[in-house]
């Protein structure tokens, strides 16, 4: 299946008596309701590891855009009103910034490698704290406290699961430690943001910006205020998005499929 | 005038400046290399980015609507991983992309310009190349050489008929090494995946010009530098680079004549 449809409930399983597994496009596993299948007997599978890259690669193209004004920056060149570049129109250099990585699995880690050869500084919260090595490989630095995450960094991205222990997580009072020229990049799911605390925030300048590959819903609903905020860059769920990297989770799926159906082991088994 | 003694420019380029008449007359000229290297390198990765994941055209489809549901290849770009990526001109803003490029996965780096520069290009393994083999070969192209008789108007349709169908071109160096009427053909011809320009001829665009209409083409308003800590940093640099001329004392950052 791709993207979260269509949706397993008790009716559709209990329609499709011969169903053996499930093989969902992507990492995230919150839009299935695994006991529930588990129980059926079905399996499911997913594609964990190919994403990581160009999903990385998405944080950083949305932390950069954002701190130097480049979709703006985009329609002022094309836009007809133009006649000359003002010279006083500025961005905040990426350079030597804080970056602060909420959930360092491959995802985060891979924009820890990125971000530190634009020598910013990275902090970092996780379940578990990383090795040594690792950590010191990408220069990051383990935060026990998110609220210290929040309060030291000039960009939070957002790279953990959905479960309900993150679900909402980044809420009013989150939002309320983080500086007042920061900017929020969540390239990980929706709801782990309290949307309607964000817009506020946003609107109050609670925080500077935010860069989302993700909302919740997908789409917004067209009258939805994040639409309309000046300083806010929304992508339409794009992380993966290269055909070399969809086709690569099509023979995964495929793959997965075929040994479920055969009663073999299944390469990519969610458990 | 002919009282004039110094030129502080506020620019690593001096393409602007008729250096033989300035020569002629005596005048000395100051400039501001180095200190916006970093800003000038994260703008074109930060372009290099926005191109080849098109987050111009996806951003706008959210805003439209024009995002209804979710398909596997819709607004799909083209990764970093495994790329071969080639600067044109390995000067102290081309490393310093390369550097930021190299986490990304890119396989092999390759440049060419003037001269090899074995210095510079150890600590990316990159390999010395003629402009033909960097445009077949690469799958991304930054350009960030300086402008000069050599390299005006060398991005032109045998350099962009070389290039690969999935390639992207970015060029943060001047307009004017790039022939904008061959960019357009490649671009409209699907002979090039994508660009991204930070500077072009002239700037701004006259509003009509066939750029402006590609989907795949970002253009940003020559803002390589432009970030507040970096322009401070200039100005400083170039006060001082005109005070410094002006007492006969030698500068911070002169240009060689």
């Amino acid at each position: 299946m791709w993207y979260h449809k269509p949706a397993i409930n008790e009716e559709l399983l209990q329609s499709l008596p011969n169903l053996k597994v499930v093989a969902s496009a992507g990492v995230g596993t919150d839009h299935l309701d695994l006991k529930l299948l588990f129980s059926y007997g079905v399996k499911v599978s997913n594609t964990p590891f190919i994403v990581s890259t160009d999903t990385a690669d998405m944080g950083m193209a949305l932390l950069l855009a954002s701190s130097r004004r480049l979709l703006e920056g985009h329609e002022m060149a094309v836009s007809p009103d133009t006649e000359y570049f003002p010279a006083d129109w500025l961005g905040v250099e990426v350079s030597g910034a804080t970056l602060g990585i909420l959930g360092m699995g491959k995802i985060g880690y891979k924009v820890a490698e990125r971000a530190k050869a634009f020598e910013m500084k990275i902090l970092y919260h996780n379940r578990n704290q990383r090795k040594k090595e690792e950590e010191s490989a990408v220069g990051a630095v383990y935060c026990k406290k998110v609220d210290d995450l929040l309060q030291q960094s000039d960009f939070v991205l957002l790279a953990m699961n959905l479960t309900p222990q993150t679900h909402k997580l980044i809420g009013k009072s989150e939002l309320e430690l983080m500086k007042p020229t920061a900017t929020l990049i969540n390239i990980s799911r929706g709801l782990v943001v309290d949307q309607d605390a964000l817009v506020e925030a946003l609107q109050n300048k609670v925080i500077k910006a935010a860069a989302l590959d993700v909302t919740y819903p997908e789409p917004l609903p067209r009258d939805h205020p994040l639409l309309k905020l000046k300083n806010v860059i929304i992508t339409p769920h794009i992380g993966s998005a290269t055909k070399k990297t969809r086709w690569v989770m099509m023979e995964e799926m495929a793959k997965s499929k075929e040994a479920g159906l055969a009663g073999l082991l299944i390469p990519r088994e969610v458990l | 005038g002919p009282g004039l003694k110094v030129i502080s420019t506020l620019s690593v380029g001096f393409d602007h400046l008729a250096l033989d008449e300035i020569k002629k007359r005596g005048i000395r000229v100051g400039y501001t290399p180095d200190v916006l290297t970093d800003a000038t390198a994260e703008l074109s990765v930060a372009l290099l980015l926005s191109a080849c994941r098109r987050l111009p055209e996806a951003a706008e489809q959210v805003k439209s609507g024009g995002w209804t549901t979710w398909k596997p290849l819709w607004m799909c770009g083209h990764g970093l991983s495994d790329s071969t990526v080639g600067i044109v001109g390995l000067g102290r803003i081309g490393q310093a992309v390369a550097r930021r490029l190299k986490p990304f996965g890119v396989r092999r780096f390759l440049y060419t310009g003037s001269g090899p520069k074995p210095e510079s290009a150890a600590e990316f393994g990159a390999e010395f190349v003629p402009l033909t083999r960097l445009a077949e070969e690469s799958d991304f192209v930054v350009v960030t050489c300086a402008l000069t008789p050599a390299t005006q108007g060398m991005c032109n349709k045998d350099f962009f008929g070389r290039m690969k169908k999935t390639s992207v071109f970015v060029n943060t160096s001047r307009g004017a090494v790039v022939n904008q009427e061959d960019l357009y053909e490649a671009l409209a011809q699907g002979q090039i995946a994508a660009a991204g320009l930070d500077v072009t001829t002239p700037e701004p665009l006259p509003t009509d010009h066939p750029l402006l209409s590609l989907r795949n083409c970002v253009i940003l308003p020559h803002i390589g530098s432009a970030t507040y800590a970096t322009r401070s940093a200039m100005a400083v640099l170039a006060a001082k680079n005109l005070l410094a001329g002006l007492r006969g004392e030698p500068m911070p950052h002169e240009l060689q004549l």
